[in-house]
């Protein structure tokens, strides 16, 4: 009820009190300068009435500018209006006092509504002003928000113990997590634009640039397995991946990148690689022991038998009385015993002679380049440069591709082989070169201690080996293939390192 | 034991998976005049073996389930003493020598010489005899021995073990003279000529029997 009243008494002030009393100062002042002024100019009422209805009606509102009009009326009738001092109006003034009149309610409601508009303009331009400064302290509050996200989502990059990077759609870097740096021992500027590559090991260089090229003429994912130097000048095997990121419209932004520590896999992988190697060479020289344990068994089996039945049939011929039943039917075991023995010897030779080799054009410069795609990772192991010097013209020659492929692959792997005692870089060469004009010379040179003089004449014998775990065999075999090409091996005593040469005929 | 044992013929067994080998050695050794039996696994032999047989065995290393080596291990711990032969075509030292401690006669080299055969034979075949005539040696005083009386037995054993008569007595209770006669009759019993004779006797009753049985 309280309320209620007050907003009643509110109401009464805004639309009785308050205008009337505006109103009324307005008149009075208006009346009081009529006074002085009316013996100066004619009429000046008007001028100082309307003045107080427009100021009653400006600061007052409507309400007030018509309470002015009606105190004006009743002042000017009362004062300056003949006759004098009373509120009738002489007959030749009425038409007057009914324009000062329309005058009067014209120039209020032009003042009053002038007023309200301005206020209206005033009122929307705080209101503005307001929503203004409100929505400014939002996105001040939001921008903060998005700092610290940003502050968080870093300290997340800097805590990760992985190596992140960015990049722009260039691939020019253009942050790098403190991992990354710390493992680098760089300063972000010091990575920018081609310096990056400066930090991977020369042979992946060109692997890095071809993934790195490809993955952004492409738009795709981005991964591949390098060495990279640390700041210690070590270099560690890493998984670097890349990611793009793009935007609504599809187009790549920028690039995500990530390092991955890989070393110990490798070095795994590696002993693995080598343990395999281990056991194969281990079984290749288990089964050759164990292949000449066979055969001396499968042969000593049938002698065993044929040298009793054969003293057997002595001695019973050396009886007194000779029994000769006996001894025919020992006689008869010899000839069984003899020819099982001969059986056995046929089968070890059909078990070395291939005699159906596969024959077709085949070249030879195409085939050391597959070889080498083959010795590749087994190279890269043995810290082992292969380089290649091939004839530009080769007549195709009709051998037996896979045979041949064996034979090169042998020697480049004694080559390998060798060099691993030789301190210093290791180069592998092949080389293949025309001979005459119907012969193919393939060479193939290492940088190891090379062959002894001595040896130089056996070491393509069965059996011959200077290797520990050798079996004596490969050099063997890659001359029986050559052989049955037609062709020809041999080795020269080069200034550093062994030579092996061998020419195959071109086909006809 | 005391019973005289049902003797075989002398023979040699050969186990060899071969059947072309264990012809021509049957055939090698029968022109010799001796007796053979061939088995083509270790198994076959352990199957059909007596306390009974005597000669000696002729062994390929290399057969198929138990090895030669595996089955004279096996009858070496089953205390058969049949003289052992073993033959290879691809004889290491060391196999040369485990077999030779174990108590191999002969290591034979696939292939070999009628003589080597023979020889080895010959040398397997007076082992065994020594080996039987020692048997029964010892079966002979052990029949003598079962002959005594537990108290005779006692006293043998204190004798034998070097105690005086005095000492005896005071050990069984007895009075010396008592421990004499028993020992007068231990003497005669055992048909021993001296104190020293006896002690050979108990030494001999100690050790094990030379043709063991197999434990299946």
């Amino acid at each position: 009820m309280n309320s209620r009243s007050v907003h009643i008494a509110d109401l009464v002030s805004e639309l009785a009190l308050k205008p009337t009393a505006i109103a009324g100062i307005f008149v009075l002042v208006a009346l009081l300068w009529t006074f002085p002024l009316q013996h100066v100019i004619a009429y000046p009422f008007v001028f100082l009435f309307f003045g107080a209805i427009i100021g009653s009606a400006w600061f007052g509102g409507l309400v007030a500018g018509l309470i002015a009009i009606a105190m004006s009326y009743v002042t000017v009738v009362f004062f300056f209006i003949p006759p004098l001092y009373s509120i009738s109006i002489a007959k030749d003034s009425r038409s007057f006092v009914t324009a000062f009149l329309l005058c009067g309610f014209a120039i209020s409601i032009v003042s009053s509504s002038r007023k309200r508009a301005e206020t209206a303009i005033r009122n929307a331009r705080d209101e503005l002003e307001t929503r203004v400064h409100k929505r400014t302290a939002e996105l001040e509050r939001s921008n903060l928000e998005i700092a610290e996200r940003e502050r968080q989502l870093r300290l997340l990059t800097e805590a990760i113990p992985q190596q992140i990077w960015a990049a722009d759609v260039q691939g020019r870097i253009e942050y790098c997590n403190h991992d990354l740096l710390e493992h680098l021992g760089k300063t972000p500027r010091e990575l920018q634009g081609e310096a990056f590559f400066t930090v991977l090991h020369p042979e992946d260089a060109a692997l890095f640039r071809e993934g790195w090229d490809a993955a952004r003429n492409s738009g795709g994912r981005f991964e591949v397995q390098v060495r990279i130097r640390g700041a210690n000048g070590g270099y560690r095997w890493f998984l670097v991946r890349g990611v793009p990121q793009r935007s609504t419209s599809g187009e790549i932004l920028r690039w995500y990148g990530v390092h991955i520590d890989v070393e110990d896999q490798h070095r795994s992988q590696e002993r693995l690689l080598s343990a395999h190697e281990d056991l194969s060479r281990f079984r290749r020289t288990t089964s050759m022991a164990e292949m000449a344990a066979s055969i001396a068994h499968q042969l000593n089996q049938p002698l065993t038998a044929l040298v009793t039945h054969a003293s057997a049939c002595r001695r019973w011929l050396q009886a007194n009385p000779p029994n000769v039943a006996r001894a025919t039917a020992a006689a008869e075991s010899v000839v069984q015993e003899t020819s099982r023995a001969a059986e056995v010897v046929g089968r070890v030779r059909s078990l070395f002679s291939k005699t159906d080799y596969v024959r077709e054009p085949t070249d030879l410069n195409a085939l050391v380049r597959e070889l080498t795609g083959l010795l590749r990772e087994d190279a890269i192991r043995r810290g082992v440069t292969i380089k290649l010097s091939l004839a530009d013209e080769l007549p195709n020659l009709a051998v037996d591709s896979v045979q041949v492929q064996q034979v090169i692959l042998n020697l480049a792997i004694n080559g390998m082989e060798a060099m691993s005692v030789v301190p210093g870089p290791k180069s592998l060469e092949i080389e293949t070169a025309l001979s005459g004009t119907h012969e193919v010379m393939v060479t193939v040179k290492d940088c190891g201690p090379g062959i002894a003089e001595a040896v130089c004449d056996r070491i393509f014998e069965p059996f011959f080996t200077t290797k520990p775990q050798g079996t004596g065999m490969g050099l063997a075999i890659c001359r029986s293939i050559i052989e049955e090409h037609g062709g020809q091996i041999w080795a020269e005593l080069g200034s550093k390192g062994a030579v092996i040469h061998f020419v195959l005929k071109a086909g006809l | 034991m005391n019973k005289p044992r049902q003797q075989l013929e002398e023979t040699i067994y050969i186990v060899d998976d071969d059947a072309a080998i264990c012809a021509g050695l049957c055939d090698l050794l029968e022109s010799a005049g001796l007796k053979t039996q061939h088995f083509s696994s270790a198994e076959g032999f352990l199957e059909s073996w007596e306390p009974e047989m005597i000669g000696c065995l002729v062994l390929d290393v290399r057969l198929p389930g138990m090895s030669g080596m595996q089955l004279q291990s096996k009858l070496l711990e089953s205390n058969i003493a049949l003289p052992v032969i073993i033959m290879t075509a691809h004889g290491d030292v060391p196999m040369v020598k485990k077999a030779l401690k174990s108590g191999a006669v002969e290591f034979l080299i696939k292939p070999f010489q009628d003589s080597e055969l023979l020889q080895a034979v010959h040398q397997a075949f007076a082992l065994d005899r020594a080996r039987r005539q020692s048997d029964l040696v010892v079966n002979a005083i052990q029949s003598r021995a079962d002959a005594l009386t537990e108290r005779e037995r006692q006293v043998m054993e204190f004798v034998t073990a070097g105690l005086t008569n005095k000492e005896i007595a005071e050990r069984l209770f007895l009075s010396v003279v008592t421990v004499k006669l028993h020992r007068g009759q231990v003497m005669r019993k055992m048909q021993a000529d001296s104190l020293a004779d006896l002690v050979k006797m108990a030494e001999k009753l100690k050790e094990p029997p030379t043709s063991g049985t197999l434990q299946h």
